[in-house]
């Protein structure tokens, strides 16, 4: 077996601060520092939130898979759903400078990981590949 | 996440404890904007037991503040962790919201 761990959520909010909780772990067992893993548990936090909102259009009865791995080019994690294909270009967050609610969770995401990614490959739903390098 | 809604020295706090995430942000939305509907002004947030917020919770405050901008009124956050700040900082709010340390430093400004 393969030097990763598989979680499947239901695509409820209430279970965002599971998958959290785990994030931190990995981060933890992989040996990131500790801004590094606030960094990452926010990002993943994000991501996995837009799932809930735009993949799944709020239907909370729905799985989230999230599978993380220490990759050769740094931490890694593939967050995998069935709802509402993503357009990359539709990910971009408003400017900072642009006061207003909303568009913020993109740059947390970004912040947190050097490659964020969707694949195209994927015939049904998303497939998001997040990356940290190892620094 | 809990909200306690306190009134100090004939102000209203609203006192929160806990992670504010896309699924708590709804139940505090829901209470801030109940004390804004009312037009209450210094609105105090006591940010002390809150450990960690995302993007909703941001977007709540933000949603709060241009409301009561509109009647002059104003939102004071008080005691941030490190972590929370940073997110308010990196998002360039540090700059828009009222952040001050403690409530002594809220009341006298």
């Amino acid at each position: 077996m393969k030097d990763l761990v598989v979680i499947k959520v239901q695509s409820d909010p209430k279970y965002l601060s599971v998958i959290r909780t785990v994030t931190v772990k990995m981060g933890e067992l992989y040996g990131l520092s500790g801004s590094a893993i606030e960094d990452i548990k926010l990002g993943v936090d994000e991501a996995c939130s837009n799932v809930i909102k735009h993949a799944y259009g709020g239907d909370t009865h729905q799985s989230i898979l999230v599978r993380y791995r220490m990759a050769k080019k740094g931490f890694e994690v593939l967050i995998e759903d069935h709802g509402v294909k993503v357009q990359p270009e539709s990910i971009e967050g408003r400017n900072l400078d642009d006061i207003r609610p909303g568009g913020l969770g993109v740059h947390l995401i970004k912040r947190a990981f050097d490659i964020v990614q969707f694949d195209q490959k994927k015939r049904k739903g998303n497939r998001l590949r997040l990356v940290r390098f190892k620094k | 996440m809990e909200i306690e809604i306190k009134d100090y020295q004939g102000m209203k706090v609203m006192a929160l404890s806990g992670e504010i995430d896309m699924y708590s942000s709804p139940a505090l939305r829901e209470e801030m904007m109940g004390l804004i509907d009312k037009r209450v002004t210094p609105l105090l947030v006591d940010f002390k037991r809150v450990p960690y917020i995302d993007s909703s919770g941001i977007a709540t405050f933000v949603e709060g503040l241009k409301r009561m901008m509109s009647y002059g009124g104003r939102l004071k956050l008080i005691g941030l962790l490190e972590g929370v700040k940073e997110i308010f900082s990196f998002s360039k709010l540090d700059k828009v919201f009222e952040i001050y340390g403690s409530f002594e430093d809220a009341l006298h400004s």
